[in-house]
């Protein structure tokens, strides 16, 4: 599809910026994120071929905004309910009562 | 099909949003938090550049093996021991004096994970996805290289699963050193094309 | 699938998960023909950018046969294709401007590209 991700030859991007001393994962949602996801990608017997294209169908803004593995979270989320594995209400309600756990 | 909210208000954070999807995929008997950890400590701790440096080192030192390589990577890799996940179809390419060669992936982030552990910020971003492919005299220039005129720089798009990874041009001054000390001067960005090995001052 | 669990991780990812395939049919192409990637819109999922298609190339080598990432992404099965590295003179993708003598190699599987006039 020719959504946002097809980058190459675009202009406006500005210069590449690099970090010094980047670390493999800069926080530990990046940690959680990269493993989770891989091995859900297994468990469900999802192509990689797949999760590219569910992270091609995010709203473009969000997709050049967002830090690198939110996309990934992204995909898993819409892949997984797709397949019927999770249900937005789920993810929801779970969300929910996380952010009430660590509220306190 | 579910769809996902209207936009009225920003998604949760990223960090909520991921320990709810691995609480549920836990319960639900698809992951296992052992696993996690696991995936986790090999790609932080034990899979990255410094496997790749070993490759290159051993080109440099030993040409039947530089043969080898840009023959077959994937079984030269192999030989090594650094096989697998993104990784399983490998192509080297050599830089010459005559040929500077570069990797990008333009689509997504896709990158030799045995050879090279996961991929840098920079190399999945917009900018240079978009840019290498277009001008990459000019990005190339941004990292410090200056490629001469009569110089062929050659852009590999990893659009497919073949990954490739650069090999670099051995450096002047390094006769008769041992694989260790030609390793250490493999940077990761040498071997993606955005780097040149250099003696330290 | 069930869960997999802590001690077969490693394994696993030392072993990854080729898209090699066999092709039943001999390769279209060989190294040297010219080709053009052909000019399709396609809302489905493909590994074929915008910034190549309907460009002239030319084969530089025969990778093999692989999974057909087109199909795979919708479910809808492997069904592998011959893929070939592909060689795009600057001058052909971006203009006159371009470097006389750079190049962006991309890989493609066989239905992507045509025979060039």
């Amino acid at each position: 599809m020719n959504s946002i991700h097809d980058l190459g030859g675009m202009h406006g991007f500005g210069p590449v910026l690099r970090e010094k001393d980047e670390p493999v994962f800069h926080a530990d949602w990046e940690r959680r994120t990269f493993s989770v996801v891989n091995l859900a990608m297994g468990a469900a017997q999802i192509h990689v071929d797949e999760i590219r294209h569910a992270i091609e169908k995010m709203p473009p803004a969000e997709y050049l905004v967002s830090p690198y593995y939110e996309h990934w979270i992204y995909g898993m989320e819409a892949l997984l309910m797709a397949k019927g594995l999770v249900t937005r209400e789920e993810l929801d309600r779970r969300i929910a009562e996380i952010a009430k756990r660590e509220a306190k | 099909m579910d769809k996902p909210p209207s936009r009225t208000e920003p998604p949760s954070s990223p960090a909520l949003r991921i320990k709810a999807l691995e609480s549920l995929l836990v319960e639900k008997g698809l992951v296992d938090p052992a696993a996690v950890g696991e995936l986790i400590d090999i790609f932080e701790k034990r899979v990255g550049p410094r496997n790749g440096a070993k490759v290159v080192a051993k080109a440099w030192a030993d040409p039947s093996y530089r043969q080898r390589l840009l023959a077959d990577g994937s079984k030269a890799i192999a030989e090594l021991g650094f096989t697998g996940i993104q990784g399983e179809d490998m192509v080297v390419l050599e830089n010459t004096p005559k040929v500077h060669n570069v990797v990008v992936c333009t689509l997504c982030s896709c990158y030799p994970w045995p050879t090279m552990g996961l991929p840098p910020n920079w190399y999945k971003a917009a900018p240079y996805r978009s840019r290498i492919v277009i001008e990459p005299r000019k990005v190339l220039a941004e990292f410090g290289i200056d490629v001469a005129p009569d110089v062929e720089v050659r852009v590999w798009d990893s659009n497919a699963e073949i990954r490739y990874m650069v090999l670099p041009q051995r450096p002047a001054g390094t006769d008769g050193w041992n694989e260790e000390k030609l390793a250490a001067l493999v940077t990761r960005d040498s071997m993606i094309g955005t780097d040149i090995p250099k003696l330290k001052a | 699938m069930p869960a997999l669990p802590k001690a077969m991780v490693w394994d696993v990812i030392k072993t990854g998960m080729s898209a090699r395939a066999e092709v039943k049919t001999p390769p279209r192409f060989k190294a040297g023909d010219r080709v053009v990637a052909r000019n399709v819109n396609p809302v489905h999922h493909t590994r074929m950018p915008r910034y190549i298609r309907g460009k002239e190339g030319v084969i530089r080598s025969h990778h093999g046969g692989f999974a057909f990432a087109d199909t795979r992404a919708h479910g809808e099965g492997d069904h592998p294709h011959h893929v070939y590295s592909v060689r795009f003179e600057a001058r052909e993708l971006w203009g006159a401007e371009a470097s006389p003598r750079d190049a962006v190699y991309i890989d493609l599987w066989e239905p992507y590209i045509e025979p060039a006039k």
